[in-house]
């Protein structure tokens, strides 16, 4: 997915806007002419003056709306089944790990992970319980990173 | 003499260096990793220096920092993560080494010129710390205004491709930056209600997202063309390197000073020095075009230069109490517990703590040498496994990096956000990095120029009335002009070249 620069140029006026926009109900210090709403609206100020240039070189330049190309992986039904699918794993990571504890989560999570990237189930299954056993030990054990816990392997932690 | 003799009976005991050893270790483990940074490590290991004598306190923190800035430089050159953000400065160009099949001459910069650049800090540390202190100390908020945005031009214009692009994804950072209740009137600006967005964006799951993330979906879209982990040769670690220091003496001097002095000023650390070493690198350089291509000369410079940063960090902290960094702001608070109020007095009542420190930081960066190369030949097996074992792992591990922060689930939720972004971003030719800097320093341009304006009631004639302020300034705008001033010289080269042949 790839915009022009004109597409880009106009994106990004309408974000510097936006940005002034919702910047101006922000309160100053009292008694004060400045506050939270002076950093945004100078952000602002310079993000609309990018989108202006970016704008005019591409109008000079002879571009024309709309400007998106698409990259090659997009026309590939496998590439973007395959983006969904990395994207989801992360989802069920972090709406599962609470309920199922880090360890079935993690293991679950990495093998579906490289199913999907076609490594075969005699390399997947042993790494991913390696894996999220060493990750378990070093973060759980060593840093104290209290990872969810798993009800059904309690005596690991 | 007798003083530092007493230092060195203080640190050359088998406990000591035994705690180094450890720390160098830990430090190693910790900075290597994505998503663990220098300052994770120093806030991990303060509760085991509550056991410790105050010297080797002292000498796992210097240690295990040292390291920690160093192995960040690990995953950036192998897998493209900067370990620390203050590797993220030539990520571009050690990855472009790897891709080329040369992970150990990246690698070995990195490690030699840490190692130089830190010792030379410390060099300073030790003798011109009272002056540079003062110099720091006269600093008001129109000198750390202009630093800030001195600091961030140089991230948009040492971003490959367009500054206009590089602009773009500084204004995502520093947008991003304004998220929270952290700001001048302390009012909530953006957080849509939700409690964990008052805290603003975290940094690390941010950084997890926007570089690693948007690579790991990369990798999931392109296992087709499964690209292959570049052969390693056996060339040595090192041997390049004698290379690199009769090439690049300048640069690496150049590096280390002006890491030290960076450092050495309160507030910016490590990982501002790297930016700006790396954007002067590319200025003076004979061959600019070459920086993110895989070049070492921005990585021998710009490697140096954090480490000096981390040395020149502790010249503010030890001589005036003021921290120059958040690394040395906790060491301050280990210092107080231990009952050595951090000052200039503290130079004439213990004269031999002081001294201890100075001979543990040299300790600290000769080890790195040999321990880097052993972390060096460990971490250079990741590479042979395949990418499709390793992406669902890493993956793996960003998220229990970014939880690890806050120990909530939130930190992977902005880490799943930051990642589509920074894949979008890296789809459309935005560079990341400026982003990645925008966020950082945010809220230190945010306060310094709120206060500025207030205080010079909205004149922008002040931020140039003051002698170092009216320097910064000018220098910062020079930098801001340079490029259309390239382009004005390209220009009139062209018109010239073109018209040369009709004549």
């Amino acid at each position: 997915m790839r915009v022009t620069d004109l597409t880009l140029g106009v994106l990004t006026l309408l974000g510097g806007i936006a940005i002034f926009i919702s910047a101006m109900g922000f309160k100053a210090i009292p008694g004060q002419d400045y506050g939270a709403g002076t950093m945004p609206r100078a952000i602002a100020l310079v993000t609309v003056l990018t989108g202006v240039f970016l704008i005019v070189k591409a109008v000079m330049a002879g571009e024309r709306l709309p400007g998106l190309r698409l990259a090659e992986w997009t026309g590939n039904t496998a590439a973007l089944a395959r983006m969904a699918a990395v994207l989801l794993l992360i989802l069920a990571y972090i709406l599962l790990s609470p309920v199922l504890g880090f360890l079935t989560t993690a293991v679950a999570v990495m093998l579906l992970a490289m199913l999907v990237l076609r490594v075969r189930l005699v390399i997947a299954v042993p790494v991913a319980l390696v894996a999220a056993l060493a990750i378990q030990q070093s973060f759980g054990k060593l840093l104290l990173v209290p990872l969810p816990r798993s009800p059904f392997l309690p005596f690991l932690w | 003499m007798s003083v530092v003799a007493d230092a060195a009976g203080l640190v050359f005991q088998p406990y000591v260096l035994l705690v180094i050893l450890a720390s160098a270790a830990f430090g190693m483990f910790v900075g290597a990793i994505p998503g663990l940074t220098a300052t994770m490590a120093t806030a991990l290991l303060v509760p085991v220096t509550f056991f410790m004598e105050p010297v080797p306190a002292i000498a796992a923190i210097v240690t295990a920092t040292a390291m920690a800035i160093f192995a960040g430089d690990i995953p950036g050159t192998l897998l493209r993560m900067p370990g620390t953000p203050a590797s993220a400065a030539y990520v571009q160009d050690a990855y472009a080494l790897t891709k080329k099949g040369r992970p150990e001459s990246a690698l070995g910069a990195s490690l030699v010129f840490s190692s130089i650049g830190g010792i030379f800090g410390t060099l300073v540390l030790i003798t011109a710390s009272p002056v540079l202190a003062e110099v720091a100390l006269k600093f008001s908020s129109f000198e750390y205004f202009w630093l800030v945005v001195l600091g961030l031009s140089c991230a948009v214009f040492i971003s490959p491709g367009s500054p206009a692009r590089g602009l773009i994804s500084l204004f995502i950072g520093l947008f991003a930056a304004t998220v929270g209740l952290e700001n001048p009137a302390g009012a909530p600006r953006y957080t849509f209600g939700n409690v964990e967005l008052m805290g603003g964006v975290q940094f690390i799951p941010a950084m997890i997202g926007l570089f690693a993330v948007s690579e790991v979906i990369r990798a999931f879209i392109h296992r087709g063309s499964d690209e292959k982990p570049p052969a390693t040769g056996n060339r040595g670690i090192f041997r390049e390197q004698l290379t690199n220091m009769r090439k690049y003496p300048v640069q690496a001097l150049r590096g280390s000073a002006l890491g030290t002095a960076i450092g050495a000023l309160p507030g910016a650390g490590a990982d501002i020095a790297a930016w700006i070493s790396y954007a002067v690198s590319k200025k003076f350089s004979k061959t600019p075009e070459k920086f993110g291509t895989g070049h070492v000369e921005g990585l021998v410079e710009a490697g140096s230069s954090n480490n000096g940063a981390m040395s020149g960090a502790w010249i503010p902290a030890l001589v005036f109490g003021i921290p120059g960094d958040s690394i040395t702001a906790i060491v301050i608070g280990v210092l107080y517990i231990k009952g050595i109020n951090p000052g200039p007095m503290v130079f004439i009542t213990q004269p031999q703590m002081i001294y201890a420190v100075f001979i543990v930081f040299l300790v600290a960066n000769l080890m790195m040498l040999p321990l880097g190369w052993l972390a060096i030949k460990g971490a250079r097996q990741v590479l042979s496994i395949p990418q499709r074992v390793l992406m669902p792992i890493i993956l793996m591990f960003c998220m229990v990096g970014s939880f690890a922060i806050n120990n909530s689930v939130f930190g992977i939720w902005l880490m799943l956000v930051f990642g589509i972004i920074g894949f979008l971003m890296e789809e459309n030719d935005i560079p990341i990095a400026p982003a990645i800097l925008g966020l950082v320093l945010g809220p230190m341009l945010e306060q310094n120029f709120v206060t500025s304006m207030i205080k010079s009631d909205g004149s922008f004639i002040a931020f140039f009335e003051r002698p170092i302020s009216a320097g910064l300034g000018i220098f910062t705008i020079a930098v801001w002009m340079l490029p259309l001033a390239m382009l004005l010289l390209r220009r009139k080269g062209r018109g010239t070249a073109s018209s040369e042949p009709s004549n």
